[in-house]
């Protein structure tokens, strides 16, 4: 397919609820929900509860499971460094971690994502943040946060797809203020989605991407609530091994990983993007070093706010270390190489990618620049 | 309800009462004792009368639980020897039907009267049963009043007629009698007699060594019917043609014979007592007879007994041509023994008895008629009223299940709410039964996990109908650990009879205070959760029953706000579209608000292209406030 015909691509409510939403391929993005009465967001999940007319809609047009298409939210993304088909466009990859010493207590890893928030809000740059809130062993929920204790209250990485973006339309309809987001990396590819229909221009100040190579779905709650010693959990981490860990009461306590599988969000498994590619910087674990984030500084905007944040002393940043590279390049290209596989074969779940020849021939091993 | 007309004294006096009035009257003039209902169309204001009256003349009245409760109440006045009355809707003998196939063995002492409101055409019911039939099952005398004036008469004397035969005396009424008005000759009220008292050799067993004793009885009722007043004939004395109708359509009968001047070649045998048959009275009328049509309400069972009668007797009777519903001349437009008798379809088989063809009007006239009607109305479907609780329950009941995703099954039951299957509780409900039946349902579904059933399963009932007959299976649910949730609509009232009281309403029929039974204390009683939430507030509903659906075992929601027609609903606030944020079809909503969401007061303004509440209309429930995607609906205050 190439660009012409994606553009032409247009839609509504029936093909979203056919080809997304009855077909389980949802992420709970919550990027159509918030602006359309039928279309409604609960337990993340989101469903149509009237049938609407319409035979086109935003809902079809914001959706990062109907047409995504990477080479045109590369060319939508102002500002990027060089394309990358593994880690997306980039200018920068660092190690990077929070230095006050609230945020980072409360923060995943370094606290980078709520470092650049609280820096992004504080200097001006946005005067609202879109965060998702809660505990780690309940489900989470959207939170616009306009001051420290918001942010600071929203810290720390929750496991499954909130629907973050469901306030982004009243939002962006009803004021003019500019928005941060933190968000999914599917959430991250519908903002950029919403911003190409020209909604809400120039109001997107800083989109923070984090990480995520799947989320678990809501029974992982209850599942959780079944276990008493979990129940003062303060944080949660699915590190590289060890299985689910817990931070109580200064203590750790680990649930294998086999026993949490279940509970992976089936959608997910046809995720392209675990860096989410289209934000201003993206953030993730190192996989290597608890005290430090990964960062990636995508566009211009992004760096700004970086060297904004190190020059106040809010962020310390340093070279991402030379061989931990090749290891997340390679965890990137195996989840990109499983769904390009399935798109291959034909597979509904993967179609909604539209890749270029030269896109797929990039993601090979022996294609793969720097790999 | 005309009180002034009801507690008029007799005799000498005629006044204009309801077919409901009239009954109630009736029982008054036999010096009733004890009246007892649960409340159902077309026969709820007999018991309202009578709960109106009680006080001032001194009998018992109440609102039962439901209407074996109340049989069961009415049966031991009568075994104190005074005079009792129960009153209910067809549907309401199938829930007494045991104890009065049981109390037909055992036999009454005071008389027991049995009123029974058929609802042909089920202007107000969910389905058109004929009651005739079970009271044949229980071998018990059936009358059948054709006029409001008889309906008054018959019942006084059915009465005496129980006293006699020792059994409790059926009276069925039908709409057309129960809500029409007429003109009734007025008899003395009698008092009732402050003399209650069982006693203490009698007893009242049900046992099939009864069984010959009750057909004695029957045929006792049988002997006295051969000669009851309330039976009638007019017409030549060996008219070959003979009409033989019971209830209301004698009235059309007359007329027709009249319009088509047939009254010297057709028979008209007015038939009130109708089981058991009064055969001897019959069989001399179809001694003459070579031809016969039979008009009854609803279903032909005169039309079958008496055919029935005549091959008994054929040897003697000779040939006769039937014609009723069984030949197909008795029908209206959606076939035979569906919807109520109307004059056109009397008019119609009588002048096919006759063989002559009618012709209501000339030609002419009727091209006239055709030239200047005026357009039809369109079609309205039915739906709740404005500020309806039951509205927002169904928004968010609906809501809650497709976001729960696993396609949950909603099970509905009788009352307002029934609505639910409609387009103004968004098609919400799955399955309709009887009173009750959804919890029964919804108890028999969730136990079926291990069965491969994966759907969450919502039953939704009244408060009325909580009381009535949702406990034994709520009991049901709890003891066999079935997986279900139970919402209840409880708008703190019987809203579909017109707002009778209830256990739950801390007052009683004749308006006396009463202990309130609140349903979370039956409920919680049980060992069973319970949550109580405001409906109007729909995102907490949504959430409170979504939260609920992902939870094990029976669990029961109460949505609790009042029927917005209770007049001490007063809300001071309505609802009022601001024209400078609806933007009309522009906004993509595609007309949510009056579209799906169905509030009569939501309505679109053609001409502007928005959307209007009507502020006649509105209730102020401010439910719709939270619909529109642009927040142009808002809450004005009213004083």
């Amino acid at each position: 397919m190439d660009m012409t015909e994606v553009q032409a691509e247009r839609g509504g409510p029936a093909e979203l609820q056919a080809r997304v939403l009855g077909a389980g391929l949802c992420t709970a993005c919550g990027a159509c929900v918030g602006h359309c009465p039928y279309l409604k967001t609960l337990g993340e999940r989101v469903a149509f509860i009237h049938p609407c007319p319409l035979p086109e809609g935003r809902c079809f047009a914001v959706c990062p499971r109907t047409a995504l298409d990477p080479d045109r939210l590369d060319a939508q993304l102002a500002g990027a460094g060089p394309a990358d088909p593994l880690l997306g466009a980039h200018r920068a990859l660092h190690f990077a971690r929070a230095l006050d010493p609230e945020v980072k207590g409360c923060g995943q890893y370094g606290g980078v994502t709520t470092a650049l928030t609280l820096f992004a809000l504080g200097s001006g740059a946005a005067e609202a943040a879109l965060l998702t809130a809660g505990s780690p062993t309940a489900a989470p929920h959207p939170v616009v946060a306009r001051d420290r204790a918001a942010v600071l209250a929203a810290a720390g990485t929750k496991y499954s797809a909130c629907a973050t973006l469901a306030p982004l339309a009243p939002l962006l309809r009803e004021g003019t203020a500019p928005l941060a987001v933190v968000g999914r990396p599917c959430q991250v590819a519908a903002l950029r989605k919403i911003e190409a229909r020209g909604e809400g221009v120039n109001r997107l100040a800083l989109v923070i991407g984090v990480f995520c190579f799947w989320a678990l779905t809501p029974p992982f709650y209850r599942f959780l609530a079944s276990r008493a010693d979990l129940a003062r959990a303060a944080k949660m981490d699915i590190p590289k091994e060890g299985g689910v860990v817990f931070s109580v009461n200064g203590g750790a306590v680990r649930i294998p990983l086999d026993q949490v599988r279940p509970f992976i969000r089936p959608a997910c498994q046809h995720c392209f993007d675990p860096t989410a590619e289209w934000a201003d910087v993206s953030v993730g674990s190192t996989e290597y070093d608890p005290d430090w984030n990964t960062l990636v500084v995508r566009t211009a905007r992004g760096q700004a706010l970086v060297d904004g944040a190190v020059a106040v002393g809010a962020l310390e940043v340093k070279p991402y270390p030379a061989e931990r590279v090749p290891i997340l390049r390679e965890a990137v290209r195996g989840k990109k190489l499983r769904v390009l596989a399935a798109l291959e074969a034909g597979r509904a779940e993967a179609a909604y990618l539209r890749l270029s020849p030269e896109r797929r021939a990039a993601l090979q091993p022996e294609a793969g620049a720097g790999a | 309800m005309s009180l002034q007309a009801l507690r008029t004294p007799g005799p000498g006096r005629t006044v204009v009462l309801s077919g409901n009035e009239a009954i109630a009257r009736g029982a008054m003039e036999a010096g009733l004792a004890y009246a007892a209902a649960y409340p159902g169309s077309p026969s709820s204001e007999v018991l309202a009368s009578l709960a109106a009256m009680a006080r001032e003349r001194g009998f018992h009245a109440e609102w039962s639980t439901n209407e074996k409760v109340a049989m069961e109440g009415a049966a031991a006045a009568s075994f104190a020897g005074l005079r009792a009355i129960t009153i209910m809707k067809a549907d309401g003998l199938n829930v007494a039907l045991d104890f009065l196939t049981s109390l037909a063995y055992s036999g009454t002492r005071g008389g027991m009267v049995v009123v029974v409101s058929d609802d042909p055409g089920a202007h107000s019911s969910t389905k058109e049963e004929d009651t005739r039939y079970l009271v044949r099952a229980s071998h018990l005398p059936l009358l059948e009043p054709a006029t409001v004036d008889e309906a008054k008469e018959m019942t006084r004397w059915a009465f005496e007629l129980s006293e006699e035969v020792g059994l409790p005396v059926i009276l069925r009424s039908v709409t057309r009698i129960a809500h029409a008005r007429g003109s009734v000759d007025l008899g003395a009220l009698q008092a009732p007699p402050r003399t209650a008292h069982y006693d203490p050799g009698a007893r009242y067993f049900t046992t099939s060594a009864l069984h010959p004793l009750l057909h004695q009885r029957a045929e006792a009722a049988r002997s006295r019917f051969e000669t009851s007043r309330f039976n009638s004939y007019q017409g030549p004395a060996d008219a070959r043609r003979l009409v033989i109708v019971t209830g209301p359509g004698w009235a059309y009968a007359v007329e027709a014979v009249e319009l088509l001047a047939v009254s010297d070649e057709v028979g008209v045998l007015k038939l009130a007592t109708t089981w058991p048959l009064p055969e001897r009275l019959l069989l001399s009328h179809l001694g003459h007879a070579r031809e016969v049509l039979f008009l009854e309400e609803i279903e032909p069972f005169v039309e079958t007994e008496v055919k029935a009668l005549w091959a008994q007797h054929a040897g003697n009777l000779g040939s006769i041509s039937f014609l009723g519903k069984a030949s197909g001349h008795v029908a209206g437009p959606a076939g035979p023994a569906i919807g109520e008798l109307t004059p056109e379809i009397v008019i119609a088989a009588v002048s096919a008895l006759v063989g002559r063809p009618f012709e209501p009007r000339a030609p002419e006239f009727r091209r006239k008629v055709e030239e200047t009607r005026l357009p039809e109305l369109p079609a309205r479907a039915l739906a709740f009223c404005a500020g309806c609780p039951h509205r927002a329950s169904y928004w968010a009941i609906k809501a809650a299940i497709e976001l729960d995703g696993r396609d949950g099954v909603v099970l509905g039951d009788i009352g307002c709410y029934t609505l639910g299957s409609m387009q103004t509780g968004y098609f919400t409900l799955k399955t309709v039964h009887a009173m009750g039946s959804s919890v029964g349902l919804a108890s028999g579904f969730g136990k079926l996990g291990d069965l491969g059933f994966e759907q969450p399963v919502v039953a939704v009932v009244g408060d009325s109908t909580f009381y009535h007959s949702v406990v034994p299976a709520l009991v049901n649910a709890r003891y066999n650990d079935s997986r279900l949730l139970l919402a209840v609509l409880d708008n703190s009232t019987t809203a579909m009879t017109g707002h009778q009281p209830h256990p739950g309403t801390g007052r009683g029929a004749t308006g006396e205070p009463a202990p309130p039974l609140p349903i979370e204390s039956v409920a919680r009683s049980l060992g069973l959760a319970v949550e109580i939430q405001d409906p109007l507030r729909i995102e907490e509903t949504v959430e409170s029953v979504y939260r609920l659906l992902q939870t094990d075992g029976a669990k029961v929601l109460i949505l609790r706000s009042p029927c917005a027609l209770l007049p001490w609903v007063k809300r001071n606030q309505r609802a009022m579209v601001n024209p400078e944020r609806c933007i009309g079809e522009a906004c993509g909503c595609a007309r949510v608000c009056n579209r799906v969401f169905s509030c009569p007061a939501l309505v679109w303004d053609g001409a502007r292209g928005r959307a209007r509440v009507d502020e006649v209309l509105c209730a102020g429930c401010g439910v719709c406030v939270d619909l529109c995607p642009r927040e142009a609906i808002v809450l004005e205050a009213v004083a």
